[in-house]
């Protein structure tokens, strides 16, 4: 038995430094922890909402889509001055599209700060226009342009022919709706759910007297 | 722009050059002391630091202060990448030298395979290369030295495959992020570092020489 065993004359040394740099590792990842508070970042519930690229027609020119410019970072829980988001994912030939654009742009005019009778915060809607790889689907600018016209949307469509924002976020079909807080992060997916955009709103943004 | 706007610009650009500096600067002192020509600059620090007598000493202690800021600059990209993902930003104060598009870029702030953050990624790699150079100055004829100056060249030569991918990037998004350069730096100069002292190894009697007392 005593025959097996070996002295390390290293072991100190290799000791000593292992415990050095795993200390250092301790230290820093600790910094790391109790002074950033990562929130990752996806289309779940509780996740930031990723970016949304692309030129937006505003209703007279299309110019750069500054998504990050609606958010608020400081915005707290329960604060009713911070101006929610509502996106839309759609497809200017998706019939189920046509359809719900009529609600969208009710919705639109009546969860606004223009509206009186609207005592919650304002939201902000947005359209993300795809084109969907399915025949007859093909669309352009101008068939965008002639749809938020046709339903009198005041609000910004994205240009997402290309597929990124729609990829970026994994959007399965259209429409597909998301309401986000005045941070920026996902509060309500219409995936799955069984509750339509306005109820939503009605439920999850902070009103007056509520 | 008003004044106050453009102070409010200028001051933080200032203090995000100034934290660079403070990692960028002590490592391209540890480079300067791995190269040749770092023999006057320890000659000078000799009588005051004894390690640097040598010139094993002296690439050792290089070496030390290169992976050490190379782990410190690769944590705090990984404090950046997790205060963007908070909402925040670091720093974009400059259309170029902006690392907040890069490292708050969640396509191109993790590694293709796995997933993980590059920063992370930067933290173990020196801390392991940290790890081997502390044992290499303590125990410089000690059985693993061969071994680690081996693997040190290996780890920060396989480091260069990665600098270029990630410069792809940079290239790709039109961006700078002066805390990756810096890390990029601290890896090739930890390379030359490795290599000179894989070299010095072959010739024992350099290796052993003890510093000159006079």
């Amino acid at each position: 038995m005593k025959g097996n065993l070996r002295r390390d004359d290293n072991a100190g040394v290799v000791g000593n430094a292992a415990l050095s740099v795993a200390s250092l590792f301790f230290i820093a990842i600790m910094i790391i922890a109790f002074t950033a508070n990562p929130v990752a970042i996806g289309t779940d519930v509780g996740e930031r909402a990723p970016d949304v690229e692309g030129k937006a027609y505003n209703g007279t020119s299309w110019v750069e889509f500054d998504f990050e410019s609606y958010f608020d970072t400081e915005w707290e829980e329960g604060n009713k001055s911070g101006q929610w988001v509502a996106i839309i994912f759609m497809d200017t030939d998706c019939p189920y599209c046509q359809q719900s654009a009529s609600s969208q742009s009710q919705w639109a005019s009546t969860y606004s700060s223009n509206n009186p009778n609207w005592n919650g915060p304002h939201v902000n809607f947005i359209a993300s226009a795809t084109e969907l790889d399915i025949q007859g689907h093909e669309s352009d600018r101008a068939e965008i342009q002639e749809f938020r016209s046709d339903y009198n949307h005041n609000f910004p469509y994205v240009d997402d022919i290309d597929q990124d924002n729609m990829k970026e976020w994994g959007i399965p079909g259209t429409p597909n709706y998301f309401l986000i807080q005045p941070d920026g992060i996902i509060a309500w997916v219409s995936d799955n759910s069984n509750e339509d955009l306005e109820d939503a709103i009605l439920r999850l943004t902070p009103q007056d007297g509520a | 722009m008003p004044y106050s706007a453009s102070l409010r610009r200028t001051v933080p650009n200032l203090l995000d050059n100034l934290l660079v500096a403070a990692y960028l600067l002590p490592t391209l002192f540890g480079l300067i002391l791995v190269l040749p020509f770092g023999k006057s600059i320890g000659d000078k620090l000799a009588g005051r630091f004894e390690i640097m007598g040598t010139e094993r000493g002296r690439i050792t202690a290089g070496l030390q202060i290169i992976t050490f800021f190379g782990f410190a600059v690769s944590a705090q990209t990984f404090w950046i990448s997790s205060k963007i993902s908070e909402g925040g930003d670091f720093c974009s104060s400059s259309a170029v030298f902006n690392c907040d598009d890069l490292i708050g870029n969640n396509d191109l702030n993790v590694d293709p395979v796995f997933g993980l953050s590059w920063g992370m990624i930067g933290m173990v790699i020196f801390a392991l290369l940290l790890f081997m150079v502390l044992v290499l100055k303590n125990e410089p004829n000690g059985e693993y030295t061969e071994r680690f100056l081996n693997f040190g060249s290996m780890i920060t030569a396989a480091g260069i495959l990665v600098i270029m991918l990630l410069i792809s990037y940079e290239i790709q998004e039109g961006k700078i992020c002066l805390y990756c350069t810096t890390a990029h730096i601290a890896n090739v100069s930890a390379l030359a570092g490795f290599l000179r002292l894989r070299k010095l190894h072959e010739d024992k009697s350099l290796w052993k020489a003890k510093p000159n007392k006079d």
